[in-house]
C-alpha cells in the first residue's frame, strides 16, 4: 500500500464516527477561545513570546554546554543522571532501576516522552505493574486506547465511552456523571498511591543553572507521583532545557495559557534533587534519564528550530486539519502540526506524508508560544521528502517547477488548464481528468478564468498605472 | 547568580558513573561545533515584562485571582482567624485535622498550638504528624505559605524539616494561612527572590484546587489533590 493511500485510509477511518469528529472539533475550539481570552489579559504577550523563542533557540544552538551544566548541577543536588541514546535504552535503564530495588508498582504522571518510547509495555514486560494516574491517560490505559492529543488525551471520547470503560474494567456501577466518574478514579488510584514504590514522570523543563526540574499538572497526580514512591524517575528529552532559573517564569507565564487558557496550571512543581534528610516525605532517590532518541540528529539538521517546542498543544487546537481529522489519523504519539514535523524526524520516513496534512494556513505559528515557524518547516520537510517520492511523481514535480519558471510554458499551461478543467456550468469544476481526479474528488475548484490576469494586465491595466 | 551559566569544569567528574553521558556530550559538542549560533541569550532581567501593579493593589488582586482560580478567600485578622478556621472545620464536620506549622510562614509554632487548643475544644483532634494514616485519613490540613503571587492567585508551599509535602496535597481540604506581606506581584518577582535564596528540594506553586477537564471538557475539582482550598489572608 502506498503511503498516500495509507494516509488517506487513516484519515477516512479516523473520521467515520461523526460524534468523535464533532467532539474533537468542539473541544479544540473551546481551547482556542480560552487561550485567546487568557492572552488578552496578559501584559506584554508578544515580548514574552519573543523572549521565550529566543531563549529556546539559544539553548538548542548551544545545547552541549547547557546539558553539561544541567548534569553537573542536578548531580550536585543528589540526582543520578543517566543517558539513553534511544527509547530502548531508556526503557532498559528504567527497568534496571526497578529491578535493582525490587520495585514492582509504578505510578506515572502524564508524559508524552514516555509514550514516545513505549515505556509502559517495556516495564510490564519486565514485571513492573505500571498505572497511569492522569485521569485521561488512566482511561486510555484501561480502555486499551491511544491518546489523541498531547494535553487532553481523551479529547476523542465522550462520557458514555468513559463510563463504559470504567464500569467494565473497575467493576463500578455505571454512571455517566463526569464528577462521579472522577471520584471513582480518585478512589481507585488513592489505594495505588498508598502502595506504589516507583514514580515516573516527564519533565516540562529542566534548568541548567540549578539542576531544577519543572513539572506542571492540574490534577495533582504528578505531585502524588513524585511524593509517594520512594524512587522517582524523571524522563527528560535532551532538548527540554532553559539556562537560568529566572528564565522559567517566562515560560510559566505562557505555558498553561497556551495549553488550556489557565493563568497557571493548578500545580507547578520545582524539584531540586531527592528529599533532604530532614524532609518527612518525598522520594529518597531521584533518577533523571536524559533521552536523545533522534533529537541530536534534529539538532544537527536543517529543521533544528522544531526543538524549541515546549509541548503546549496550542498548535493542535489551532489547526483546522487537526480539528477535522482528530489525533488518531496521524498514527503517531505526536499529532497535529508539531506532530507532522516531529514524527518524521523522530520515527523516520514512513511518517513523511504527515507533512502534507496542513494547508499551511499559519494558525499554528500564531499560536505557538515559542514562535516556531511550523508552516515554513513543513515546506522544508516536504522538499526534503520529495527526494524520496516515486520517480514519476518527481518528474511531474520537476516539470511543474520548470513551467513555473518559464513564462511561455506557464501561459501554455494556463491555456491547457481551461481545457482540462471544464466548467460545470456554475463557474466551478468538480471532475478533473486522469490524475487530477483524485484531487477534485475532495475539492471543488473555481474554473480557470477565460482571460488570465496576465492578459488583462498586459492589455488594459498596465497603461493605467 | 551568573547571567550566563558556564559548565563547571568538574562537570565530567560530578557526573560520576555517567560514562555514556560523557561520551554523548563529547560527540554532540563535536557534531555541533560548526553549526551557526546567531542567537544570543536574552538579558536575564524581566523587569520590562512585569505585570505592573502598584503595591497597594497586591492584596486585592491576589484575592480576586485566587477566587477566580477556585479558592475560597477569607480576609481575617489576628483576632478572628482562629474562629474562622473553627467555622470551616465545623462546616466539614471534621474530626481529624492536620496542623503543620512552618518557619517562614504565618503558621508559627505558637499559632499552631493555639489552633490545636481551639480545635480541641470544638471536639476535633488536631495533630501534627505526617504518617500515611494521618495524611490519608484526616479531613483537612492547615499549612503555612511561604509566598503568594498576586497576578495568578498562586500559593507557594515548600518542603523542609518536619514539613510534609503531602499535607497540601493528600487531604481533601487545604486551609492555607497567609500574611498579606507575603504577596508579591507576579511570577517574575517570585523567581527573582527564589534565585537569590537556597532552593528547597520541593517547591509547589499552587493555583486553586486540584482539577481536570479530561471528560468532555467539563471542569471537575478534587481529582487527586484537595478539591477545596481555603486561603486565610491575615491582614
Ligand atoms: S510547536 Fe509550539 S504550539 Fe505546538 S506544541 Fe510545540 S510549543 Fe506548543
Amino acid at each position: 500500500m502506498s503511503l498516500a493511500r495509507d494516509l488517506r485510509a487513516r484519515i477516512a477511518a479516523a473520521t467515520t464516527d461523526r460524534r468523535v469528529v464533532n467532539a474533537v472539533h468542539l473541544a479544540a475550539w473551546r481551547k482556542v477561545d480560552a487561550r485567546a481570552e487568557s492572552f488578552a489579559k496578559l501584559p506584554h504577550v508578544e515580548a514574552l513570546r519573543d523572549k521565550a523563542a529566543q531563549i529556546r533557540q539559544h539553548v538548542i544552538e548551544n545545547l552541549p554546554r547547557y546539558l553539561e551544566c544541567f548534569v553537573a548541577r542536578a548531580t550536585a543536588l543528589g540526582a543520578q543522571v543517566h543517558f539513553a541514546p534511544d527509547g530502548v535504552a531508556a526503557c532498559r535503564i528504567i527497568a534496571q532501576i526497578a529491578a535493582a530495588r525490587s520495585l514492582s508498582l509504578a505510578v506515572k504522571g502524564k508524559s508524552m516522552t514516555s509514550e514516545e518510547i513505549g515505556l509502559n509495555a517495556a516495564l510490564e514486560a519486565a514485571g513492573v505493574r505500571v498505572v497511569e494516574t492522569d485521569l485521561g491517560e488512566f482511561i486510555v490505559q484501561i480502555d486499551h486506547d491511544r491518546p489523541s492529543h498531547i494535553i487532553t488525551p481523551i479529547i476523542h471520547k465522550d462520557r458514555r465511552q468513559v463510563a463504559r470503560a470504567m464500569a467494565r474494567e473497575l467493576g463500578c456501577p455505571y454512571t455517566e456523571d463526569p464528577a462521579e466518574l472522577t471520584q471513582i478514579a480518585r478512589r481507585h488510584l488513592r489505594d495505588i498511591f498508598r502502595r506504589c514504590d516507583l514514580g515516573i514522570t516527564g519533565v516540562n523543563l529542566g534548568v541548567a543553572e540549578t539542576g531544577t526540574l519543572c513539572l506542571i499538572t492540574n490534577e495533582g497526580n504528578g505531585r502524588m507521583t513524585i511524593t509517594r514512591p520512594r524512587v522517582h524517575v524523571a524522563l527528560l528529552g535532551i532538548d527540554k532545557i532553559v539556562p537560568r532559573l529566572t528564565d522559567l517564569p517566562v515560560f510559566l507565564k505562557l505555558l498553561a495559557r497556551s495549553s488550556t487558557g489557565q493563568p497557571m496550571g493548578a500545580y507547578t512543581t520545582l524539584i531540586n534533587g531527592p528529599k533532604r534528610p530532614d524532609d518527612p516525605d518525598g522520594p529518597g532517590e531521584l533518577h533523571v534519564v536524559l533521552l536523545d532518541n533522534g533529537r541530536s540528529d534534529i539538532l544537527t539538521g536543517p529543521l533544528r528550530e522544531v526543538l524549541r517546542c515546549v509541548r503546549c498543544g496550542a498548535c493542535l487546537n489551532a489547526c483546522p486539519a487537526y480539528r477535522n481529522i482528530g489525533g488518531h489519523a496521524y498514527s503517531s504519539v505526536y499529532p497535529g502540526p508539531i506532530g507532522s514535523l516531529l514524527s518524521p524526524l523522530l520515527y523516520g520516513h514512513a511518517y513523511d506524508d504527515l507533512a502534507r496534512v496542513s494547508s499551511l494556513c499559519g494558525a499554528c505559528r500564531l499560536a505557538c508560544p515559542v514562535q516556531i515557524d511550523i508552516p515554513e518547516l513543513l515546506v522544508r520537510l516536504r522538499a526534503l521528502a520529495s527526494a524520496r517520492q516515486p520517480r514519476a511523481k518527481r518528474a511531474l514535480l520537476r516539470l511543474w517547477q520548470w513551467a513555473m519558471q518559464n513564462p511561455w510554458a506557464y501561459r501554455l499551461g494556463q491555456r491547457l488548464m481551461r481545457w482540462f478543467l471544464p466548467d460545470d456550468g456554475d463557474g466551478w469544476t468538480r471532475h478533473g481528468p486522469g490524475l487530477l481526479r483524485a484531487w477534485t474528488d475532495t475539492r471543488d475548484l473555481p474554473c480557470p478564468a477565460v482571460r488570465s490576469f496576465r492578459s488583462i494586465w498586459e492589455n488594459e491595466l498596465r497603461d493605467e498605472h | 547568580m551568573s547571567t550566563d551559566p558556564q559548565p563547571p569544569s568538574t562537570a565530567a567528574q560530578a557526573a560520576g558513573g555517567a560514562g555514556p553521558l560523557d561520551a554523548f556530550l563529547h560527540a554532540l559538542r563535536r557534531r555541533t561545533e560548526a553549526a551557526p549560533r546567531p542567537t544570543p541569550l536574552p538579558d536575564q532581567s524581566n523587569t520590562a515584562l512585569r505585570a505592573v501593579r502598584p503595591a497597594e493593589e497586591l492584596v486585592a488582586r491576589f484575592a480576586a485571582e485566587a477566587i477566580a482560580a477556585g479558592c475560597v478567600v477569607h480576609r481575617v485578622t489576628e483576632a478572628n482567624w482562629l474562629a474562622t478556621v473553627k467555622d470551616i472545620v465545623a462546616s466539614l464536620s471534621a474530626r481529624l485535622v492536620l496542623v503543620q506549622p512552618q518557619s517562614g510562614t504565618a503558621l508559627t509554632a505558637e499559632r499552631a498550638a493555639a489552633l490545636g487548643n481551639a480545635l480541641g475544644t470544638a471536639g476535633c483532634s488536631a495533630v501534627s504528624k505526617w504518617d500515611d494514616d494521618t495524611l490519608f485519613n484526616c479531613d483537612a490540613a492547615v499549612t503555612g505559605i511561604v509566598a503568594a503571587i498576586a497576578e495568578t492567585g498562586t500559593l507557594v508551599c515548600v518542603s523542609g524539616p518536619a514539613v510534609a509535602r503531602g499535607a497540601s496535597l493528600i487531604p481533601p481540604v487545604h486551609i492555607a494561612l497567609l500574611d498579606r506581606t507575603q504577596i508579591v506581584g507576579d511570577l517574575f518577582d517570585y523567581f527573582d527572590r527564589l534565585a537569590s535564596t537556597g532552593l528547597p528540594a520541593n517547591i509547589n506553586l499552587i493555583t486553586g484546587p486540584s482539577k481536570t477537564a479530561d471528560i468532555e471538557g467539563i471542569l471537575i475539582t478534587g481529582v487527586h489533590g484537595p478539591g477545596v482550598v481555603h486561603v486565610l489572608l491575615l491582614e
